[in-house]
């Protein structure tokens, strides 16, 4: 027993060896989620975007002043000056979601008053929603700044409480969702094209020369890569925190997860480089299985925003599975009553990958 | 044609794929301590039946012992007594030789000294080199050193000087000199009749699935000139073979 214990371990510590040092593997597996995640956390999708607004101030007195320092105070506003046809220009290239012009000898005064001109402000078609917003943003600026010269006394029109509260960033969706990725493409990827090319070059068939039979090393190759994939969830969970991703469940239950996905999409890359007989034959039916996943699972984007019926036909992949239960656990700390189903789920496609897996293994 | 102390025994062995039989009743013994040649031209039945005595496909029909052990019924104990070498056999790309050689020594339960193993092949300085760094004579004198980690009794080399330069494959024919020296038994194929003349005691012609001769090169050629054979053009004492390991010498070109 410690004999054949050994025998596996020995061929177990080589395969993790050959997998490092095979760079090709290492950049798919461990570099572009990294890559991906670095992209998307400095993109920063998901946070409200801030409304960038043109400022041409044709007034250049005391009031425009005052009404450009409360604008640039504004959050969410991102004030540019310049002249009018500058930032009309821009306005144009879609670089400014509206313009403000004050007119010259403009003064901060309520309408109906002497001296009072309306502010113009220009939106265009093509960020039609923005522009609005901007300008009701702009609107509510200038009513405040009333307020304050009326009565004398600068009390905000309405008070803001703020309540504690998680406030989950696309960072939030996709860590979750990238680690799904990962461990699938680990599963399907490095298993399909390694093996098969072993098995191509004869390398397999050389191992079959010696007394130890080959599903040792089989077994070795499987432990193997379920132990990167636990150390490269680890690792991009670590550099999801670092920008902010909140984790709220437990890293156990996160690990957990991924060694049951691993095991179903480690069947189904087996289950490819058992049956090709070379990388042509395995290539193509790798990216069958794995690329509908990538886009329709909901790694990078919910897959609310899919019609109804895609919805319907790609629930039960076991990438979305696995995707709703790391999103269940990381971002709300879900137990095992909440993702019973989608373990169940997993567990299924287990089952249904190693059936075919073991049908379509061919060792030559 | 019984030998004494037979190490293979062969017995009418039989192997078909479909309607071709490629192995048609084989049948020879090998002495322990000689180097045994199959020779024949390409499709004649020299690796199948090599890989029938070796454990790597099954026996149709007839059967064979090694070291007295009965392949068919045995094939693993049979592998951890036989060092094979393959016709194309590829090594694990990210492994380095002396990695390589200590991982196949696991596979046999037995603790290898890589750096003997090396030496013994004239490898040492690529010790931690990776086999797709070697050369075609490199990669042959490697793979004969992973069929040696376990002290094999019979050694299977199967074409091992095929696509060698001529200087790869005399250094080759040294080094198995040098295993026959060491009293390993050799069995080899190959369809370069000089290397079998001078590697072979005893040589099988095979052809069409069938032996077709049996006998030490000079018995060979003793018995077709007694039929009175004669060559249309006489033999010179050296051949362009010769004159080419004349011009450019018996270094190795592998660097």
């Amino acid at each position: 027993m410690s004999r054949r214990f050994e025998v596996f371990w020995h061929l177990f510590v080589a395969s993790g060896k050959m997998f490092i040092r095979d760079r090709t593997a290492v950049f798919f597996s461990f570099f572009l989620p990294l890559v991906i995640m670095l992209i998307f956390g400095v993109l920063n999708f998901g946070e409200a975007a801030e409304l960038e607004v043109g400022l041409a101030d044709e007034a250049q007195n005391s009031s425009s002043q005052a009404l450009q320092s409360a604008l640039g105070q504004t959050s969410g506003l991102v004030i540019h000056s310049g002249s009018l046809t500058d930032e009309l220009a821009a306005l144009a290239d879609g670089d400014r979601a509206a313009v403000l012009r004050i007119p010259a000898g403009w003064e901060l005064v309520p309408p109906g008053s002497a001296g009072y001109q309306p502010l113009s402000a220009y939106t265009s078609q093509a960020l039609a929603g923005e522009g609005q917003t901007a300008v009701l943003l702009v609107n509510a600026v200038v009513a405040q700044a009333l307020v304050s010269v009326d009565g004398g006394s600068p009390e905000p029109l309405v008070v803001v409480e703020e309540v504690a509260g998680r406030n989950l960033g696309y960072i939030d969706f996709l860590v979750p969702g990238i680690l799904g990725l990962t461990v699938m493409q680990l599963g399907v990827f490095s298993v399909a094209f390694g093996f098969v090319q072993l098995k191509q070059t004869g390398t397999l068939r050389r191992l079959f020369a010696t007394p130890t039979s080959p599903s040792y090393f089989l077994a070795a190759q499987v432990s193997s890569r379920l132990v990167i994939a636990l150390i490269q969830v680890l690792i991009l969970l670590g550099v999801g925190l670092s920008f902010g991703v909140q984790l709220v469940g437990s890293v156990a239950v996160v690990l957990a997860l991924a060694v049951l996905g691993s095991v179903v999409f480690l069947g189904m890359g087996f289950g490819v480089a058992g049956w090709a007989k070379n990388e042509n034959q395995a290539a193509p039916v790798a990216n069958l299985i794995s690329l509908p996943m990538m886009f329709l699972s909901g790694s990078f984007f919910p897959r609310e925003a899919m019609p109804e019926f895609l919805q319907e036909v790609t629930r039960f992949l076991p990438l979305t599975y696995l995707n709703n239960a790391l999103r269940a656990v990381i971002n709300d700390g879900a137990g095992l009553e909440v993702i019973g189903t989608d373990v169940i789920g997993l567990a299924i496609w287990g089952v249904i990958t190693f059936v075919i897996a073991t049908r379509l293994f061919r060792w030559e | 044609m019984p030998v004494a102390e037979p190490i293979i025994v062969a017995r009418d062995l039989q192997k078909s794929y479909g309607s071709l039989r490629a192995v048609d009743g084989v049948s020879f013994e090998v002495a322990a301590g000689e180097v045994f040649g199959i020779l024949g031209p390409n499709g004649a039945g020299k690796t199948t039946t090599l890989e029938m005595i070796e454990g790597m496909r099954p026996i149709d029909g007839g059967s064979a012992t090694v070291d007295g052990l009965d392949v068919a019924s045995d094939p693993r104990a049979v592998k951890a007594r036989i060092g094979i070498q393959l016709q194309s056999s590829a090594f694990f790309d990210e492994l380095n030789l002396t990695e390589l050689l200590v991982l196949f020594g696991h596979l046999y339960h037995v603790i290898v000294n890589p750096a003997q193993l090396l030496a013994d092949v004239e490898l040492s300085e690529k010790a931690h080199s990776q086999v797709r760094t070697l050369s075609g004579g490199q990669k042959q004198r490697f793979s004969i050193a992973a069929a040696l980690v376990n002290d094999p009794r019979v050694l299977f080399l199967d074409e091992p000087t095929t696509g060698l330069d001529p200087q790869a494959r005399r250094h080759l024919w040294g080094v198995i000199k040098g295993l026959r020296e060491r009293g390993h038994t050799v069995v080899l194929t190959s369809h370069y009749m000089e290397e079998a003349e001078y590697l072979c005691d005893r040589v099988a012609i095979m052809d069409g699935g069938r032996i077709v001769a049996l006998a030490s090169p000079d018995a060979l050629i003793g018995s077709l000139l007694g039929r009175g054979f004669t060559k249309e053009r006489v033999e010179r004492l050296a051949n362009l073979e010769d004159v080419f390991i004349d011009l450019t010498g018996h270094e190795l070109r592998e660097d």
